[in-house]
C-alpha cells in the first residue's frame, strides 16, 4: 500500500498537508443548522439527475415518432425504469424547490452583500440554468401537457425585443414546433445546459472558497463558543446524511407517487385544462393577468432586477445606513410568488 | 588518467571597443521602441488570426444551427367556388390533420368572399376551439375568446385569429398551407 501511495506521490506532486488545506475549510457553526445546508442539497441531487438522467438517456428516443412510446417502454418495461424514471422527476421537483430554498435563505440573511454580489449573480445564472433544464426535460416526454407546455413556453422567447424570433427560431428548429423540436430539446436538456451547470457551479464554490462562507451569529450562542468546526470530516458526514435522506425520500416519492403516462401529444388539440410544472405557475399566472408584451417585458425586467439586486441594495444601504429595505422587499415577492402559484394551481382557468 | 576538461568561454567584449566582439555577428543595438511596435503588432496579428478562426468556426456553427427554410406552403384545390353558397361553411382537413373551417361572407365569386381561419391562437400558439354555447372561440391556455370572425374578444390576445391565404383561379378554391405535419 505505502509503495503504491509512494508510487502515486511521485507522480502526482501534491503534498498531503496542502491537499487537507485546500479542502479542509473551517465551516462556520451555523452550517450545524440544517437550512443552512440547503446549498449543498441542489448540487447533490444534480448529481442523482446526471445519474438517472444517463440512464434513461440508454432507452429514450428523441423524435416526435418515438418519444412517447420509448417513454412508455422505459415506464412500463424496462426493468427498474419506472423507479429511475420516477427518481428523475422527483429528483428534478426536489432540486428546483431547494434552489428556490437556498436563494430565499441567502437573501434573507444579506449573504449576498458586499463581496459576495458576483457570487449571487452566478447563483442567477444556476438558477435560470436550472429552470431551463426543467422546461426541456419536460417537454421530452412528448406528452399533451409538455408538448403545449412547450410551444408556449417557446413562443414566450418571440416576444423578447429584437433577438425574439431569432431565439423561437434556434429553440424549435423552425416558425413551429416540427420534426426537429424535440432533438434540439434533448441535447439542451441533456448536453448544452448540464455542461453549462457545471462549469457555473465551478465558479460558484471557487468563489466561497475563496471568500469563505459568510459568517452569521445567533442569539442563542455561547460567548465562549468555538466558532467554526472542520469541514472534513464533520460538514462531510452532515451532506452525506443528508444525502441519504434525500436518496429515501426520492424512492418513497417515486413508489408512492410515480411518473406516470399522461395522453400523447396532439398538435392539432390543446387540452381543456392545460398547466405547466408547478415551478412555471408563477408566469403562467402572469401571462393571463396581463397583454403578452406587458407580461413578458415586466417578467425580464422582475429577473434582472434580482440579478442585479446585489448592488440595487448597496445602493440603498450607502443612502440610508442600515436600511433593511430589502427584507420588505423579499417578504413582497414571497407572498407575490406564492400568492400566484397557490391561485395557478386551485383554479382551471 | 583522465585529463580535466575546464569549459572556456569567450572573453568579454570589451564595453569600450566599438567594433562586434571576436566571434559574434554584427549587431545593432536594438530600438525599444521598434521592438515593443512589432511585438504589438505580432500579438494583434495573434488575437486576429484567433478571432478570425474561432470567429468562422462560430459562424459556421450558429448557421448550421439556424433553420434552413420556412415551413414548405403549397396550394391545395379545395372545390370549386359554387360549391359553397354565402353564407355557408365547408369543413376541410389539412395535409397535417388540422381541420379548418372555410365559410364564404360574400357573392362576388373571388377570393375576398371567403375566410379560413386558422385555430392557432395568436397569444402563445395554443389551439382555439369553437364553444358552440357562448359562440365563440376559446383558448384553454390562457382564456382568450375570438367571435366567430375570429376577432379577439377577451383574455390576453390583441390580434385576430390568423386566416389562411385563399385564391379563386378559373372559379376554383385554393388554400394555401403548411405541406408538414410534426409526424
Amino acid at each position: 500500500m505505502s509503495m503504491l501511495i509512494g508510487w502515486l506521490k511521485e507522480r502526482i506532486p501534491v503534498s498531503g498537508d496542502r491537499l487537507r488545506e485546500m479542502t479542509n475549510e473551517p465551516v462556520p457553526n451555523h452550517l450545524r443548522r440544517w437550512w443552512f445546508c440547503l446549498g449543498g442539497t441542489p448540487a447533490y441531487l444534480f448529481v442523482v439527475q446526471v445519474v438517472t438522467g444517463i440512464l434513461l438517456a440508454f432507452y429514450y428516443q428523441p423524435s416526435s415518432r418515438t418519444a412517447y412510446e420509448s417513454v412508455r417502454y422505459i415506464t412500463e418495461e424496462a426493468a427498474f425504469g419506472w423507479y429511475l424514471r420516477g427518481v428523475h422527476k422527483w429528483a428534478a421537483t426536489l432540486m428546483i424547490a431547494a434552489v428556490i430554498l437556498h436563494q430565499m435563505r441567502v437573501y434573507f440573511t444579506g449573504a449576498y452583500r458586499k463581496p459576495r454580489e458576483i457570487n449571487w449573480m452566478v447563483g442567477m445564472c444556476l438558477l435560470v440554468c436550472t429552470l431551463m433544464t426543467g422546461f426541456t426535460g419536460y417537454s421530452l416526454v412528448f406528452e399533451q401537457l409538455s408538448y403545449w407546455g412547450a410551444t408556449v413556453g417557446a413562443n414566450i422567447t418571440e416576444n423578447v425585443p429584437v433577438f425574439g424570433t431569432l431565439m423561437k427560431r434556434m429553440l424549435l428548429g423552425g416558425d413551429t414546433y416540427n420534426a426537429n423540436t424535440l432533438s434540439r430539446f434533448f441535447i439542451l436538456h441533456a448536453a448544452v445546459l448540464p455542461v453549462t451547470i457545471v462549469l457555473l457551479l465551478g465558479v460558484h464554490i471557487t468563489l466561497i472558497r475563496l471568500q469563505g462562507v459568510t459568517e452569521l451569529e445567533f442569539e442563542d450562542q455561547e460567548p465562549g463558543e468555538q466558532k467554526h468546526f472542520n469541514f472534513f470530516p464533520d460538514h462531510f458526514l452532515t451532506e452525506l446524511m443528508i444525502g441519504l435522506v434525500l436518496m429515501i425520500l426520492l424512492s418513497v416519492l417515486a413508489t408512492a407517487l410515480p411518473a406516470e403516462m399522461g395522453p400523447k401529444a396532439d398538435p392539432m388539440s390543446t387540452p381543456e385544462v392545460i398547466k405547466p410544472e408547478w415551478f412555471f405557475y408563477v408566469t403562467f399566472r402572469w401571462l393571463k393577468l396581463f397583454s403578452e408584451t406587458t407580461a413578458i417585458l415586466s417578467m425580464g425586467f422582475i429577473a434582472f432586477l434580482m440579478f442585479i439586486w446585489p448592488l440595487v441594495d448597496g445602493a440603498i444601504r450607502k443612502r440610508w445606513k442600515g436600511s433593511e429595505a430589502s427584507v420588505w422587499v423579499g417578504l413582497f415577492a414571497v407572498i407575490a410568488i406564492v400568492g400566484l402559484t397557490v391561485w395557478e394551481a386551485f383554479v382551471a382557468h | 588518467m583522465s585529463e580535466e576538461v575546464t569549459p572556456t568561454t569567450p572573453p568579454p567584449a570589451d564595453p569600450s571597443q566599438d567594433g562586434p566582439a571576436p566571434g559574434c555577428h554584427a549587431e545593432t543595438p536594438a530600438d525599444p521602441e521598434r521592438r515593443g511596435f512589432l511585438g504589438s503588432l505580432s500579438s494583434l496579428a495573434m488575437a486576429g488570426g484567433l478571432a478570425a478562426g474561432y470567429g468562422t468556426f462560430g459562424c459556421f456553427a450558429a448557421r448550421y444551427l439556424y433553420p434552413a427554410h420556412a415551413a414548405a406552403t403549397g396550394w391545395m384545390f379545395v372545390c370549386e367556388v359554387g360549391r359553397i353558397a354565402p353564407g355557408e361553411a365547408l369543413a376541410y382537413k389539412l395535409p397535417d390533420g388540422a381541420k379548418v373551417v372555410i365559410a364564404r361572407q360574400g357573392s362576388s365569386g373571388a377570393a375576398e368572399d371567403f375566410v379560413a381561419l386558422s385555430s392557432v391562437c395568436p397569444h402563445l400558439g395554443c389551439q382555439v376551439h369553437w364553444e358552440g354555447q357562448n359562440s365563440r372561440f376559446f383558448c384553454p391556455c390562457h382564456n382568450g375568446t375570438f367571435d366567430p370572425s375570429g376577432n379577439p374578444t377577451g383574455g390576453p390576445p390583441k390580434e385576430p385569429l390568423p386566416r389562411y391565404p385563399l385564391k379563386v383561379e378559373d372559379g376554383l378554391l385554393f388554400i394555401e398551407v403548411p405541406l408538414e405535419g410534426l409526424a
